[in-house]
């Protein structure tokens, strides 16, 4: 097999491209993904069963069905209701962050029932109220916690984010599929896009291992 | 201080606590002794609502817990609560375990907060520990800091659940004497222990709790040298 080193060096400016985009789109779904998976949590720990039925409803059906029906529904079905033509990057950041939010708020629920129930109690009795308590004392813990599983999501949702190229959104993957259909080859481009990806998800490794040890020896000083 | 009428607590099926009436004076120290299973723990706690109440009222200071009127956040800044898991928060310094509620709840601001806490700290005999983490404390240590987390909140009365049952023998004695010291200071308190000889000691009264019901209540030596009750005699046949 000969391998055709022009062609990757052809396309490297696309895929440095493709590659910033694959960054920044799963860096917005990862912060929104935080901030209303932290919600979702919530929502789903509270003591009225009304409360928390809707956020059972939301994990389970975006759990609960494939990342790339949720893309398509959102691209095709809900976005065009408000934006048009819908840009794909923004369906891909919605997609990402509505589903990856209902596995970061699994993450922080059990994070959160984590943490002893004495700890709520003794907050509770100095006269902090729940939120407080939950600001506190809960969360600072809770978030140590759910460090490694939360990296482990976060290389999840990086790879995901390749089904934006499926909308056409130009993120690595996209580039990766139209070299290929350029040239009609397979190697070149998929094997470039994929040593790419596995940068990526080992940077962001490394990085989640510094941020754990670095967590875990804060409090032994 | 406190009055308890007719109070009821059910987990479940389970009635733990059947129909428990009683007064605590200000400054008076009330010792809850009794079997496992008594449910005397539970008592406490319902005190300041850790458990929802069932039935019956607690009034303390005037303000009945169980009137849905009553900011329960504010009747406990004024009810202190020691636990027999200490509840330090691991994340914090002892200092900062201390001063967080005097900050947040009661809006102190950190440097008069922290005087106070120091000023507690040397109470209790742990000045030198106030930028340790509580997990380099022993358990006796961790006691000390946990009363002295609940002093901060300038609190009317104390609770003690077991504060001496998790603690290795040599280590019970530390935290009685800052026990002592404060019932001679006058704080009102009520402790639930099966330390006898803190009961008799230091306790203005004794409650021997049985199956859910105040079973006998007197003064300590009254109720050690003169029980009335089989069960009573029973029990303490067991423990003296």
């Amino acid at each position: 097999m000969d391998f055709r080193f022009d062609i990757v060096t052809d396309y490297m400016p696309f895929f440095l491209k493709g590659m910033g985009i694959t960054i920044g789109v799963s860096l917005a779904g990862v912060l929104i993904g935080l901030i209303l998976g932290l919600l979702i949590a919530l929502g789903k720990m509270s003591s009225n069963k009304w409360i928390q039925l809707p956020f059972n409803i939301y994990i389970n059906i975006f759990r609960g069905t494939p990342l790339l029906v949720q893309l398509l529904i959102i691209h095709f079905g809900i976005v065009p209701l408000f934006m048009s033509p819908s840009n794909p990057l923004v369906s891909l950041v919605i997609g990402l962050s509505l589903n990856s939010a209902a596995y970061i708020a699994e993450i922080f629920r059990a994070g959160i029932q984590s943490i002893d129930k004495g700890q709520m109690e003794a907050a509770r009795s100095l006269g902090m109220t729940r939120v407080q308590a939950m600001k506190l004392v809960i969360l600072p813990q809770a978030v140590k916690r759910v460090i490694p599983p939360l990296g482990n999501e976060f290389i999840v949702l990086l790879k995901e984010s390749s089904l934006g190229s499926v909308l056409a959104a130009p993120e690595l993957m996209y580039w990766g599929r139209a070299a290929a259909g350029e040239y009609i080859r397979v190697w070149e481009p998929y094997i470039t896009v994929a040593l790419i990806y596995l940068v990526l998800t080992l940077s962001l490794t490394y990085l989640m291992n510094y941020v754990e040890r670095r967590m875990s020896t804060d409090d032994q000083r | 201080m406190i009055s308890v009428k007719n109070l009821k607590k059910s987990f479940g099926e389970n009635e733990v606590l059947k129909d428990i009436s009683m007064d605590v004076d200000p400054q008076e120290v009330v010792v809850v002794i009794g079997p496992s299973g008594s449910g005397k723990s539970t008592f406490i706690r319902c005190l300041n609502m850790l458990e929802t109440i069932n039935g019956g009222h607690v009034v303390i200071d005037g303000k009945d817990l169980t009137d849905k009127k009553t900011n329960i956040n504010d009747v406990r800044t004024n009810v202190g609560m020691v636990f027999q898991h200490f509840n330090l928060f691991p994340h914090k310094t002892i200092l900062d375990n201390i001063t967080l509620a005097p900050i947040n709840v009661r809006g102190i601001n950190k440097k008069e907060a922290e005087q106070k806490a120091l000023a507690l700290l040397a109470k209790v005999g742990l000045s030198e520990k106030a930028s340790a983490y509580p997990d380099s404390l022993s358990g006796g240590q961790k006691q000390r800091v946990a009363i002295a987390r609940a002093l901060a909140m300038e609190p009317k009365v104390m609770l003690f659940d077991e504060p001496t049952s998790a603690l290795d023998p040599e280590m019970v004695g530390e935290v009685l004497e800052v026990m002592k010291q404060l019932a001679k200071d006058g704080m009102t308190m009520i402790v639930v222990t099966h330390e006898m000889g803190f009961a008799r000691e230091v306790g203005d009264r004794v409650i021997f709790m049985d199956n859910g019901f105040i079973v006998e209540q007197n003064e300590p030596k009254a109720l050690f040298d003169d029980p009335q009750h089989e069960r009573t005699k029973a029990f303490l046949s067991k423990v003296l």
